[in-house]
């Protein structure tokens, strides 16, 4: 109603009507009439207007409630006398027979045509019926004004379409009331969808119109949404129907199909059940059937299907079938947040691929060494050992690069088929950690890695590809849990890279250093960092001797050049650049030939100088020499400009106050230098045995050195470079430790490990005063984890030692163990 | 139910009074009254659908007159505020009451 200009609900006055004389019966008569030919679609000979009067003019007379029950009895009769018989007609017995049994052939199709015939007739009617009762309820439309004033009555509308629910729908069938037209023209429905299910087409709209007739009736007349007919009784018998279907299907697709089949098929069969519910039956069922899907079809299966021999995820991920993984996650995501199944299968295969790689490694490093001791000069002069070495170096690099290649297959996995889904990256990462952990040393193969792209010259590799390279191997450094064993590798390999001069540049190391730091805090990175800046010092310290020296005005013509590396004692790893098992011998000080030592003592002088209270302790073996020989056969004279190592040029300068053809011992050699027996033997044999650079004749000419051989000048000797680098046997590039080494790097780490431990055990109780036993392991296990993976055995151990130097004392209850600070 | 959007049908109707008089009302502002807008719904097609000409057998050509001026009146002003008053003699007052029931506008 609209409401007038000046506002307000305007009365009907009932006066003034009086009077007309009203005559129930002949106006009903007509309006009766009336409604028959609306039903009989003839209404447009009829008058509204007169119709509408007749009607109004008997509410006026408060005949509302008769004209209201004469109105209902005229739709009862007519809706029981002309609607129900035309659809009972159209049932014919093959339709009621097992509703839900396939019947063969002709029969099922004869059965399904007259099915849809009947869906049919049942839709027109009702279509008619909600035509015709529009049409009839504005004629009455006064009538319902009134009534819906009161409240007394539902809507003549609603009343008739409960009528037509009533009347034709509930119709008893057979004896037993629940099965009526209602029920068949459910079970007929549902035949249609089983058949569309089963891949035949269907008449869509046709089923459509019946579920939006389903849906705009009502159980009752209070019209709740959720006593529509289409929710409380078509839609479960079709979530029923559907799960027995998807369940019976699930089976039959396991048996018979693989892994990518069943996923594809399942997700087309959620995409057809939404197509179904916009087209067919009605998006209220979306929802519900989707999970009727997820959970019959694929919660059921989805493990078995994960874990399917020969097809399901192992061979996904081996054949890099990404859309077929990206199906399974799908799916499994619908039903599983956590995707327990997925998880584990991916988790058991990037292990088992781990797996592999550690043992490929482990097949070559465990190999039995060869004797290092007793080398035999191959025919181009390079020692058997240092190739194996070299391979088993190879084998650790090999090993990063293996892991990386696996983790970038799985990073693409993980962003094209898991979505980035944050539950499988930590399930990826944790899988990475633990066969990375599991070879116990991946700390020094990963170091080696970095060290072999940190060192300078000759790798077919851009820069841009060595910086990914590095990038990536800093992501494994995260996954390890003995970080300060990598710390300790990577300070050893650093600190040669640094001295030897192998290092690309500077720049990169501390680039390096930054990104470590970035990703595992500065604590790592701090005596790292302390490399750097002493070479740093050192450079400043070379140059500030130099000017020294210039001012001195020494006119010494041979001048010789000093470049020293001032290292502190506490920040190098001295431990590992020198064999600590030939302590006395590298205790006692190399003599230097007595050119160099004057040059020696000036830079001590000049360095104790500058910093008093210092001591500076000379270590040869890690220094290089370039000399200028000469070189005299025949009177004709060759120069060669010579880089050796420090030891080298102390031995070779040996030779210089030799008469020509004398010659030196092993042991000779050995007592004038000092140099460690080791040492000498190494470069002796570079020395005497390399063909490249044999500047000593050895006498005998054997593989080995004993300590007879007799070694003299090679005056012989000819080279077609003019500069030659002597490298030494086995020495400085960084490699693969042999487990003797092993050993000692594992036997100083505990020690280490031990500092940490107690200092971390005294930080905690210093601030916490008194603990229980259990606590102060939980926070010691909590501080140290992110540098490695504490033993407890080892944190008890260090509680009974600081309770032992009474830094800790027991509490006083032996029952409840306890620990208190003792300042 | 707006029925000057079908495409058929004259925008204009004929409402006849209980005396005779004739008055061409644009169907839209006819459609105001409830009753006029069912009357001459398409889709029910009534004999007043189809003729375009409503015979109100109740309303005199002086009340309906005044009905159809409302008609209009309520059409320009449906949606604006500060509406002007309509000019009703007092006389018909209650003829007009009537006349908005029956029609229900």
């Amino acid at each position: 109603m609209l409401a007038k200009g000046r506002g307000g609900k305007i009365r009907a006055p009932r006066r003034g009507l009086t009077k007309d004389d009203v005559d129930f019966d002949s106006i009903w008569t007509t309006l009766s009439t009336a409604f028959l030919e609306i039903h009989g679609k003839n209404a447009s000979k009829l008058s509204f207007e007169e119709l509408f009067r007749g009607a109004y003019k008997l509410v006026l007379k408060k005949k509302q409630d008769l004209l209201y029950d004469r109105v209902v009895q005229l739709e009862e009769s007519w809706l029981r006398d002309h609607v129900r018989p035309r659809i009972l007609s159209l049932i014919t017995p093959t339709m009621t027979v097992g509703s839900l049994e396939q019947t063969p052939g002709a029969q099922s199709n004869e059965r399904r045509i007259a099915g849809e015939r009947f869906i049919r007739a049942i839709t027109d009617a009702f279509a008619d019926h909600q035509l015709s009762m529009g049409m009839i309820t504005d004629v009455l439309m006064y009538m319902d004004r009134v009534n819906s004033q009161d409240q007394r009555r539902p809507s003549i509308f609603a009343t008739a379409m409960a009528l037509f629910r009533a009347q034709v729908l509930r119709t008893p069938l057979t004896d037993d009331p629940r099965f009526d037209v209602l029920s068949l023209l459910e079970s007929v429905i549902l035949d249609m969808i089983k058949m569309e299910r089963n891949g035949e087409v269907i008449d869509r709209p046709l089923v459509r119109a019946c579920c939006y007739m389903l849906e705009g009736l009502y159980e009752n007349f209070t019209e709740d949404e959720s006593t529509k007919l289409y929710l409380t009784s078509f839609e479960p018998q079709f979530l029923d129907m559907s799960r027995r279907f998807y369940a019976d299907e699930g089976r039959a697709l396991l048996a018979a199909a693989d892994a990518s089949t069943f996923c594809t098929h399942a997700r087309r069969r959620l995409v057809e059940e939404g197509e179904r519910c916009q087209q067919t039956i009605s998006s209220i069922t979306d929802v519900k059937i989707k999970h009727v899907v997820e959970k019959e079809l694929i919660a059921t299966h989805i493990r078995d299907v994960i874990d399917m021999e020969g097809t399901g995820v192992k061979s996904m991920l081996d054949n890099d079938k990404i859309s077929d993984l990206a199906n399974v996650f799908d799916l499994l995501a619908r039903v599983d947040h956590t995707k327990v199944a997925l998880k584990q299968a991916v988790q058991k295969r990037v292990i088992e691929l781990g797996a592999e790689i550690n043992k490929a490694a482990s097949v070559i490093s465990d190999a039995p060494p060869p004797p290092r001791t007793a080398p035999r000069p191959a025919a181009d002069g390079k020692a058997a050992p240092e190739k194996t070495l070299s391979q088993q170096t190879q084998a650790a690099i090999t090993w990063v690069e293996q892991i990386l290649a696996l983790k970038g297959k799985f990073d693409r996995v993980w962003v094209e088929a898991f979505q980035r889904d944050a539950v499988m990256e930590k399930a990826l990462e944790i899988s990475f950690q633990d066969f990375i952990n599991a070879n116990d040393r991946s700390p020094e193969y990963l170091s080696l890695f970095l060290d072999e792209y940190l060192k300078r010259g000759g790798r077919d590799k851009t820069d841009a590809e060595v910086d990914a390279l590095l990038d990536h191997g800093i992501l494994l450094l995260q996954y390890l849990a003995n970080k300060d064993l990598f710390e300790t590798y990577y300070k050893k390999h650093m600190a040669k890279r640094l001295l030897m001069k192998k290092s690309v540049s500077r720049e990169m190391e501390r680039q390096m250093l930054s990104k470590m730091k970035m990703k595992i805090g500065s604590q790592f990175t701090q005596k790292l960092e302390g490399l750097i800046r002493d070479t740093e010092l050192s450079d400043n310290l070379s140059t500030q001797y130099k000017e020294y020296v210039d001012r001195l005005g020494d006119p010494d013509p041979k001048r010789i050049d000093l470049d020293c590396r001032v290292l502190t004692t506490t920040v190098w790893p001295f431990e590992t650049l020198f064999r600590t098992d030939q302590d006395d011998e590298s205790r006692r000080e190399c003599k230097f030939p007595a050119p160099v030592e004057r040059i020696r003592q000036r830079f001590q002088k000049f360095y104790l100088d500058k910093h008093t209270g210092r001591k500076l302790t000379w270590m040869p073996s890690l220094g290089d020499a370039d000399l200028r020989a000469t070189f005299t056969v025949n009177g004709k004279t060759r120069r060669y400009e010579i880089n050796v190592s420090t030891y080298g040029m102390v031995i070779l300068m040996l030779f210089n106050d030799l008469a020509p053809g004398e010659s030196l011992t092993f042991d000779q050699i050995a007592a004038e230098t000092n140099i460690p027996r080791s040492d000498l033997v190494r470069n002796l044999q570079s020395l005497s045995l390399v063909s490249k650079w044999k500047m000593l004749k050895k006498d005998p000419m054997s593989k080995d050195i004993k300590l007879s051989d007799k070694f003299h000048f090679n005056e012989d000797f000819s080279s077609q470079f003019l500069k030659i680098k002597v490298s030494v046997v086995a020495g400085g590039a960084n490699r693969i430790e042999n487990s003797e080494e092993r050993r000692a790097t594992q036997k100083r780490t505990d020690d280490e490990r031990g500092h940490v431990i107690e200092a971390a055990i005294v930080r905690i109780m210093k601030s916490r005063k008194t603990l229980s036993h259990s606590q102060l392991m939980s926070e010691t296990l909590q501080q140290l984890s992110a540098r490695f993976l504490p033993d407890v055995n080892m944190i008890k151990k260090k509680i009974e030692a600081l309770i032992d130097r009474e830094y800790l004392e027991r509490g006083p209850d032996p029952a409840k163990p306890s620990y208190q600070y003792l300042a | 139910m707006a029925v000057s959007g079908t495409p058929s049908p004259s925008p204009f109707v004929t409402l006849v009074s209980s005396d005779g008089f004739e008055f061409h009302v644009r169907r839209s502002a006819a459609c105001v009254s409830a009753t006029i807008r069912r009357m001459l719904d398409l889709q029910s097609n009534f004999s007043e659908a189809q003729t375009g000409i409503c015979h109100l057998e109740n309303i005199s050509g002086i009340v309906l007159e005044k009905v159809v001026e409302y008609f209009y009146f309520n059409e320009k002003y449906r949606n604006s505020e500060g509406v002007p008053d309509m000019d009703i003699p007092s006389e018909l007052c209650l003829e007009l009451l009537m006349a908005a029931d029956y029609l229900i506008t």
